[in-house]
């Protein structure tokens, strides 16, 4: 096998009668960005819970850094350098931003050399949030909301980041803004990124490789250019294929 | 074997009783995701009303039965409109709505205590003691009576919820309360019918309970618990869920007494509780909801 | 951007704090307490102890327990049972009793991944269950009879420097915990234990440690209160109505404060000692109006209506020191 950063294998995920998550492989390669897109319902986000801990899989395995880490918790995953952001922000309502920023700094991956503390001030900074550190999070705009997510996750410094619909709900110019802080934290940070979006022009653009879910399943991986081609992929979202080049 | 059968009975009729609690609790659970932690009082306070309406006014327990319903289902609403209904929603209201009707509880149990006195009591009718042959063993008439009604009444409620426009409302507001006020239902009306459902059902079993039991202003707290038994291990999704389980716990107390010190047999009930959560973590609360 | 990291307690307050301590140590001979101030504001002290630690649940973890009753009265019979075996010092008896008191929540770990009302109500579950058991170990609690230790009014007047010196901690540790990474990490629990693990808190851990750390100085409280009063009997100590207090107490000072507590002790005891000479029959109504009102309008209780009050005062000044004139 090829040094992949983060390996999924044949990962289901049952409720009951219903199949979320079919067999699903995937590979990571370091510094990579990988996009993962697919119809509403198609078990994007069920993967995410799958890999960082949040669920425990139904049969398959998720190796990271070829050690299995299948079904282990959530906080562990995270000290290991795997965590991952949600679709709907779940900011710490009660903290401040800084707060918010400074709890994931305490746990994160063991290699870390700046102490929490320091770590958190500079997270905010590079998200631009900066100026914000004092307020409450339902002060934020969604847009600041969503870079709050993000800095938590940067703040635990992870080598895989599991990005979930972070740019989608917020207007253009904060989409653009928000995609350009994606490739910043992949380009100076190198970490490496699996993200679900919905936004087609950012999901292209920015991703490296693009996997295609639909019914829990795998349905199309390659570039963005033969995804966006794929017969399949455009069946499964039946007559929206005009988003992949809308603007 | 006689004994065998007794006990069988009474963990029958004891299940109907904890079926109607626990219907109260978790129908209030299962749409306003609030527990009401009132609902031990309110079991009491039905106790009282109708041991009240039949010491003064002499009106038979089952005779009281509407009156009792339509009071604890005021009590319900009034509970609804001036209390419950300011907590904010979601996980924030979680500890609010929890110490707001413990408050409640205690304001309850005190009253009880200013206007009866903390003197046991209990409703004994000329029937009390009257029993009819059965498989070779005697029924207490009052405990048949109280199995039917505790069994007619939640057969009732279950129609009422899939038969009527308002009981589809309700179970719509439990699925997703912003879908019903987008195609115009009036959640808040929503909301106090089922609380006062809810409480209904509590002040019905409070009364049932009173004539087979001797309560105090106390009286209910163990019934909260056995209410949440019920509720966990059988789900909000199905009248027959909640019977089951409900007669699992009605058979494990009853039968408990042959194993057990007569002073721990309340414990099982508790006991019951722990297991019940620690087995099925987060309940069945979240997954399965009306409908 | 540079952030200036507090002092984790500022000189103002510790030197504040520590004034505080010595004034209510040295206040007995000062103000020439009578006997029943003395032995009054010894209770309180006690008190303020079980809700602080109550409080570090309650407030900063958002469990909200109504069976703290279970680890009081054990610490208060495990040290009473001490004291009656032998030779034993009373802080050993205490501290014994705490630490039995303590290992005690750890076997409640189970109950500890539940989830709010899930917990709350399992705590119910709980206190009433060890009631009963121990209500009917006659052999260790006496049963209904209870258990008396020996009176010794030089150990009760001593209390009170006992107790104050075991309140004076606990509020010390709930400040440092509240103001140090350790308290945002309980709060970013309370505020979604899902999220906190999805960014590193193990929330069982801290859930744990809190929990023993509560059910310990709860249960040194109880050994105290037991050397207090020199009779304890299991109705009392782990009874319903004392889980309630530790609630009635927190939740009326406010909870998730530091101050509220111990407000809401103090409160408590004095409030007791008028209501149950005057009005014995209304105190849990008056309680549970309280509650009510607390939650509705100022769910950070008394410590909330003091904030209130400090903003109004300090707005009241501005606009005079404004002016230019004196206020």
């Amino acid at each position: 096998m090829s040094a992949a950063l983060l390996s999924v294998r044949a990962l289901s995920k049952s409720f009951g009668g219903l199949r979320a998550l079919d067999a699903v492989d995937l590979e990571l390669t370091a510094g990579e960005i990988l996009g993962v897109i697919g119809p509403n319902g198609a078990g994007k986000t069920t993967l995410f819970s799958l890999i960082a801990g949040s669920l425990q899989p139904t049969s398959g395995e998720v190796l990271f850094e070829g050690t299995p880490v299948t079904g282990r918790s959530a906080h562990r995953l995270v000290r290991g350098g795997i965590v991952r952001t949600h679709q709907i922000v779940r900011p710490f309502a009660n903290l401040t931003v800084l707060e918010n920023v400074t709890v994931a700094a305490l746990h994160g991956n063991r290699r870390a050399d700046i102490p929490a503390r320091h770590r958190a001030p500079r997270v905010l900074e590079f998200v631009g949030l900066a100026d914000r550190a004092d307020q409450l999070p339902g002060q934020l705009t969604l847009a600041g909301r969503k870079r709050l997510e993000l800095a938590r996750a940067l703040a635990t410094i992870p080598r895989v980041l599991l990005l979930d619909e972070v740019i989608a709900g917020v207007n253009p110019a904060e989409a653009v803004a928000l995609a350009a802080l994606v490739r910043r934290v992949r380009d100076e940070l190198g970490t490496s990124i699996i993200m679900i979006e919905h936004v087609m022009p950012a999901v292209m653009s920015l991703s490296d490789r693009v996997l295609v879910l639909d019914h829990g399943k795998k349905i199309a991986q390659g570039t963005p250019a033969e995804v966006v081609r794929d017969p399949g992929v455009i069946e499964a979202y039946l007559g929206t294929s005009s988003e992949a080049t809308a603007p | 074997m006689e004994r065998f059968i007794d006990l069988s009975l009474s963990a029958i009729m004891l299940a109907g009783l904890y079926a109607t609690m626990a219907y109260g609790l978790g129908l209030i659970y299962g749409v306003l995701r609030v527990v009401n932690l009132a609902h031990g009082g309110v079991i009491m306070a039905g106790a009282y009303l109708g041991w009240v309406l039949f010491e003064r006014w002499g009106i038979d327990p089952y005779l009281a039965l509407p009156l009792v319903i339509v009071a604890s289902f005021l009590l319900g609403i009034v509970m609804y409109r001036l209390l419950v209904r300011h907590l904010p929603r979601g996980p924030a209201g979680g500890p609010a709505s929890l110490l707001l009707l413990f408050g409640t509880w205690l304001v309850l149990r005190n009253v009880s205590y200013l206007l009866f006195t903390g003197n046991d009591q209990a409703i004994r009718t000329s029937y009390s003691t009257a029993s009819v042959p059965f498989l070779g063993t005697f029924v207490s008439v009052n405990r048949l009576g109280v199995l039917a009604v505790a069994v007619v009444l939640p057969i009732l409620l279950q129609l009422l919820l899939k038969k009527t426009y308002t009981g589809r409302a309700i179970r719509a507001v439990a699925q997703n309360a912003d879908s019903c006020t987008l195609v115009g239902v009036d959640v808040e009306r929503i909301y106090a019918l089922t609380f006062g459902l809810g409480t209904a059902l509590a002040g019905v079993a409070g009364l049932l309970s009173a004539t087979i039991f001797s309560f105090n202003p106390g009286f209910g707290s163990g019934e909260l618990l056995k209410s949440f038994v019920v509720v966990v291990l059988g789900g909000l999704g199905s009248i027959l869920g909640v019977g089951l389980a409900a007669f699992i716990l009605a058979v494990v107390e009853v039968f408990a007494i042959l194993v057990l010190p007569s002073y721990l047999t309340s414990a099982v009930g508790f006991v019951m509780l722990v297991f019940v959560l620690v087995l099925r973590p987060g309940g069945l609360f979240g997954q399965r909801v009306l409908g | 951007m540079s952030v200036s990291t507090p002092d984790l307690v500022p000189p103002r307050v510790a030197a504040g704090f520590a004034a505080g301590v010595v004034l209510l140590a040295v206040a007995p001979w000062a103000l020439d307490l009578s006997p029943y101030s003395h032995n009054l504001v010894t209770l309180a002290f006690l008190l303020i102890s079980g809700a602080v630690a109550w409080n570090w649940m309650g407030g900063f973890l958002g469990q909200i327990s109504f069976g703290h009753a279970a680890l009081f009265g054990l610490g208060g019979f495990v040290s009473a049972r001490l004291l009656l075996s032998g030779p034993v010092p009373a802080p050993l008896a205490w501290l014994v009793g705490g630490l039995v008191a303590g290992v005690f929540s750890l076997g409640a770990h189970p109950a500890l991944r539940l989830r709010g009302p899930y917990f709350s109500i399992a705590t119910i579950g709980l206190g009433e269950a060890v009631r009963l058991i121990f209500t009917y170990w006659e052999d260790f609690t006496g049963g209904a009879s209870g258990l008396s230790l020996p009176i010794d009014p030089d150990m009760k007047h001593q209390l009170y420097w006992w107790g104050l010196g075991l309140a004076a901690i606990v509020v010390a540790v709930s400040w440092l915990m509240r103001h140090s990474t350790f308290g945002l990490q309980l709060l970013a629990i309370k505020a979604d234990v899902d999220a906190a693990g999805d960014v590193g808190v193990s929330a069982t851990f801290y859930q744990d440690l809190v929990f023993v750390l509560s059910g310990a100085v709860v249960g040194v409280s109880g050994g105290l209160y037991a050397s207090y009063f020199s009779f304890i009997e299991p109705n009392d100590m782990f009874g319903f109505d004392r889980s309630i207090a530790f609630v009635l107490m927190t939740v009326i000072g406010g909870v998730g404060t530091i101050l509220g507590p111990v407000l809401g002790a103090i409160v408590f005891v004095l409030l007791r000692q008028y209501l149950l000479a005057s009005y014995p029959d209304l105190y849990l109504g008056l309680y549970g109006a309280l509650l009510i009102l607390i939650i509705l309008f100022e769910p950070l209780g008394m410590a909330g209506l003091l904030r209130r009050l400090g903003h109004l005062l300090r707005r009241r000044r501005v606009p005079a020191a404004a002016a230019g004139g004196t206020p």
